[in-house]
């Protein structure tokens, strides 16, 4: 697991929260554009979730915390697209916004929880 | 291009309740799930791992991911009889916890997601509560909560 990877991701986060919160702060729902950004995130997420598998950075490895927090935040950006689908109002936004953070989040508990069980 | 409106937007002017699980609720729903997720794992590790150090501690843990669940799951299927104890339960939860958690730091320190009134999580635990009986009270009135979908979908 290397500092890298995690800074990436959650800069990555960082602007797809702030292209959302500016949405929804112009009381607008979340459009195609940004679920392609969404999908970029999430790809990128997957590709690290590999890359850790294949090739921990330090030899360590992540226990049972490090892996529930990888795969909830590989479902929350789906779940929010998803959402955006159904959801025609700024609230879409919303949840795009919360989503974005919370990945970001645990982007960062990644690094903190590496190598513990 | 834009997602197509879905079927469940609605106009938000319909009589009586309306549902606890569109507009803003679902952002409510969201951040209700990602909580009852943490404070479910959390508690189920304390539980399993190091239930003999503090029996009550780690119980209360477990016991709030489990009504984090309960409220999830309510507001997110539109019960709202089954959601108001959930929320009501979560308020008196947090508030009653966090004292603890200041009064007697030894037992109750870090060992819920109300410690500290949910300090770790950013306050979240200590806000949510309130929004969620506001969300309930202002759904249950049947007034829309916010301005009706736009007819054609951002740009």
């Amino acid at each position: 697991m290397s500092t890298l990877l995690v800074l990436v991701g959650t800069a990555l986060c960082a602007v797809l929260a702030g292209w959302a919160g500016w949405r929804a702060a112009r009381d607008r729902p979340v459009v195609l554009r940004q679920l392609y950004g969404a999908a970029v995130v999430e790809a990128y997420l997957v590709a690290q979730a590999v890359a850790v598998v294949v090739h921990p950075a330090d030899g360590g490895s992540g226990g049972a915390k490090y892996w529930l927090y990888a795969v909830t935040q590989l479902a929350l950006l789906p779940l929010a697209a998803l959402w955006a689908f159904a959801e025609r109002t700024r609230w879409s936004s919303v949840v795009l916004l919360v989503a974005a953070l919370v990945v970001g989040f645990l982007q960062v508990r990644l690094l903190q929880v590496w190598g513990q069980g | 291009m834009t997602p197509e409106r879905g079927p469940e937007t609605r106009s938000g002017t319909r009589p009586g309740p309306r549902p606890t699980n569109s507009g803003g609720g679902r952002a409510l729903v969201l951040v209700y799930g990602i909580l009852a997720l943490a404070a479910c794992a959390r508690g189920g590790y304390e539980v399993a791992v190091k239930f003999e150090r503090a029996p009550l501690a780690y119980s209360l843990a477990l016991a709030s991911g489990i009504v984090y669940a309960v409220a999830t799951f309510a507001l997110a299927t539109n019960r709202r009889r089954l959601a108001w104890p959930a929320v009501v339960v979560e308020m008196a939860g947090v508030l009653v916890v966090g004292t603890l958690s200041l009064v007697d730091p030894d037992r109750f320190q870090r060992a819920t997601v109300w410690s500290w009134f949910g300090l770790e999580y950013l306050l979240v635990p200590l806000v949510l509560p309130f929004l969620g009986v506001a969300w309930l009270r202002r759904t249950g009135r049947g007034v829309p909560v916010e301005a009706p979908a736009r007819q054609a979908p951002g740009r």
